[in-house]
């Protein structure tokens, strides 16, 4: 697995752990965020690929700075790592669903340290800059969040922007001509299943297209796949607009 | 081996690698001003430009060691995780055997579950233990190179002290390309330490 920066500015930096090496396992991206030599870990990841995930993050941040991990929603590829951080460091706030609290104790860990996120989100300070719990309900899980840094315009978007990418693939959708769509056109075949499947609801989708075209973004970062940057960001919104969703029902119904 | 005893290593991995990246940059930045300065004084320094063409190969060198330790580095962590992720499955059935047990009942199968986790456990210990031992042999490639360090930075003191005539503040020079190198030494030293506590624990002394 591989650690490479996403943004840096003085103490304030974002990283991505990505294209990890057991392919057993849907590849998973791993999101480091560092302020003031305190971090938080993003979607921690699944219980099988731990070890690659915690080597990785030891190559950018000072283990010891971990204050917290955020649980975007209570898949095993998100949080069943959690007895293991715990067993690492007991210390970690896991700010997780509310929702979903009770279920995700079943990963283990009945000790751990959890802090609700109530439906409607929340904000949340860490090494003295600001993160926003942004709800996300029903993309694809009932309660799921994402979370948005106004100060780095980095926005973690779960599992919405996932693709499903060979191994080896890069941490970005091709950066070096961003004026041009074909890179993005390319990529995004790559996330249509993805997205009609595991996506449930078209209202769901409108609403939180509507809320997160008013956010200044960067970088908006998938928990599978590559990171949208510039351009690609409105041309990934306009598309996912564009896309129909819940195809399993209208499968049935056909 | 104890989370607390592996998170200390981890610890002072990571430490190690920053101490040693930034001592090496500025060993590296040391060495190019020692050669710009005898450069501008031309024969006159000749015989430290030699201590600085030497100090700046020494510098190459032991950024390359570096690389080699930090390459090494992270399969040991990963090789603990694993074990750490392997023991809380057998922890998981010992758990289930000893519930049983209390309630009178019997399963052999757990136990032989229980076996088999101990046994990849085991192979998965000696593996780490490898890791280990390369990892320790980048740190004595590390360790030599401070010693020829250490002994440029000699010949260089003396060097500075026979030139002391052309005004050129070698002392000054040499002194900083010492205490560069002393950054490198004690950190690597005070790692060192903690990886054969490490293998000391692992049952296994030199």
């Amino acid at each position: 697995m591989k650690a490479a920066p996403v943004f840096e500015q003085g103490d304030h930096r974002w990283w991505i752990l990505h294209d990890q090496d057991e392919h057993r396992v849907i590849d998973s991206n791993v999101y480091v965020m560092e302020s003031n030599a305190q971090s938080i870990l993003l979607d921690p990841g699944g219980f099988e690929i731990f070890p690659q995930v915690f080597a990785a993050m030891v190559e950018v941040v000072q283990p010891s700075s971990l204050q917290a991990a955020f649980v975007s929603h209570q898949d095993p590829d998100i949080a069943s790592s959690l007895p293991l951080w715990n067993a690492c460091n007991g210390k970690i706030h896991w700010h997780i669903p509310k929702l979903w609290e009770g279920f995700i104790r079943h990963y283990g860990a009945l000790d751990a340290h959890f802090v609700s996120i109530p439906d409607e989100g929340r904000e949340f300070v860490i090494g003295g800059r600001k993160l926003e719990f942004i709800p996300a309900h029903y993309l694809h899980s009932s309660a799921n969040f994402h979370v948005y840094d106004p100060e780095a315009k980095v926005f973690f978007s779960g599992d919405v922007g996932a693709a499903l990418l060979p191994p080896g693939h890069s941490a970005w959708v091709d950066r070096r001509d961003t004026e041009s769509s074909k890179a993005f056109d390319e990529h995004i075949q790559h996330a249509k299943f993805f997205h009609q499947r595991w996506m449930p609801s078209n209202e769901a989708k409108k609403d939180w297209i509507t809320r997160v075209s008013q956010l200044d973004i960067d970088f908006l970062c998938p928990q599978h796949g590559a990171i949208y940057a510039g351009p690609n960001v409105q041309r990934f919104l306009n598309w996912f607009d564009a896309l129909p969703v819940g195809t399993a029902l209208s499968a049935k119904h056909a | 081996m104890e989370i607390q005893r592996i998170m200390t290593l981890v610890e002072a991995s990571y430490q190690t690698r920053h101490i040693i990246e930034g001592a090496l940059r500025d060993i590296d930045r040391r060495a190019l001003n020692a050669m710009v300065l005898v450069k501008r004084h031309g024969n006159a320094l000749a015989g430290y430009g030699v201590v600085a063409r030497a100090f700046r190969e020494g510098a190459a060198d032991l950024k390359e060691a570096a690389s080699h330790m930090q390459e090494s580095m992270a399969p040991l962590i990963q090789a603990h995780m694993r074990i750490l992720q392997h023991r809380s499955y057998a922890e998981l059935f010992r758990r289930m055997r000893t519930e049983m047990a209390g309630k009178g009942l019997l399963c052999p199968t757990l136990g032989c579950t229980e076996e088999i986790w101990a046994q990849t456990i085991a192979a998965e210990e000696s593996e780490a233990l490898n890791t280990l031992y390369i990892l320790i042999r980048a740190v004595n490639r590390i360790q030599e190179g401070i010693a020829e360090q250490e002994y440029v930075v000699t010949n260089g003191r003396i060097e500075a002290a026979l030139s002391e005539d052309t005004g050129a503040p070698l002392t000054r020079v040499s002194r900083d390309m010492g205490n560069a190198v002393g950054i490198v030494r004690d950190a690597i030293r005070s790692y060192r330490n903690q990886l054969e506590e490490l293998l000391h624990e692992s049952g296994t002394g030199f």
